[in-house]
């Protein structure tokens, strides 16, 4: 019994140390370091093995594509709010149909901006760390899915008519 | 069936076991005793090695495949919150829906 007992003892040990070495060994301690951080630029300097060279040229591209974006934005405010506005005056329901799909052209051309530039970083880093870069982030701007980022206290109720 | 006729049956009432008496029995009996309980670790691993070694493997296996898949959980949720993030500041329409 006593030898029973000290061989589970020590063979739970050893599954625990194993299990832990395995953790240790599968964990991405930059990513995870980056994650803590919220610092979505250093995860892709570490994650994508960029040099500074690239690094220093990918940030170039992302300060650059911030204005592009910028715009975007207010052109969609504008437009969200000029069909709200239509819809409180009581406008014909062709006038808010029109403003809805001028909204959708505006989201349109975002996306396709945004996939445009997502491809310009890619082309910035190796090959493979280029395709598996656009393998993570373009389907999530196809599905628009990355609204709901942890840390942005987003409204997730749906905003589109 | 007559039974007392019965040559066997008769042989059979007629026979008494007296095997030897061994005197050292009761000894021999506590010297096995005794030396099972002094019994080394090791000499009770090698006469259970199928069994421990079965016990080992499975558990090393499963406690390898746990912390594997419970990093690459951690590994995947902490990649996909940094694309949220990373594109939240890109992508225009999560501007917008924010108000900004």
């Amino acid at each position: 019994m006593r030898y029973l007992l000290a061989t589970l003892g020590l063979i739970v040990a050893a599954a625990l140390g194993t299990g832990l070495l395995c953790y240790h060994f599968s964990c991405e301690p930059a990513l995870h370091a980056a994650a803590r951080k919220g610092d979505a630029m250093e995860w892709l300097q570490t994650d994508f093995h960029l040099d500074d060279r690239q690094f220093a040229a990918i940030r170039r591209l992302h300060d650059d594509y911030c204005g592009t974006c910028e715009e975007h934005c207010r052109r969609i405010q504008e437009a969200t709010r000029l069909r709200k506005s239509l819809a409180d005056a009581g406008a014909k329901p062709e006038a808010i149909a029109a403003a809805s799909g001028q909204i959708e052209e505006l989201r349109a051309t975002c996306e396709t901006a945004l996939t445009v530039h997502l491809k310009q970083v890619a082309a910035l880093m190796s090959p493979e760390d280029g395709r598996r870069y656009l393998s993570l982030v373009l389907p999530k701007v196809a599905t628009f899915d990355h609204r709901a980022a942890p840390d942005l206290h987003l409204d997730h109720s749906p905003r589109n008519p | 069936m007559n039974t007392h006729s019965d040559p066997l049956s008769k042989a059979l009432h007629c026979w008494t076991v007296k095997p030897p008496v061994d005197a050292n029995f009761r000894n021999a009996v506590w010297q096995r005793i005794g030396r099972r309980s002094q019994e080394s670790w090791s000499v009770y691993l090698r006469s259970h090695a199928t069994t421990w070694v079965a016990v080992t493997v499975l558990m090393l296996g499963v406690a390898a495949f746990t912390g594997r898949s419970t990093a690459h959980a951690r590994v995947r949720a902490d990649r996909d919150a940094l694309i949220a993030t990373y594109l939240a500041d890109l992508d225009p329409r999560v501007q917008a829906a924010q108000g900004h």
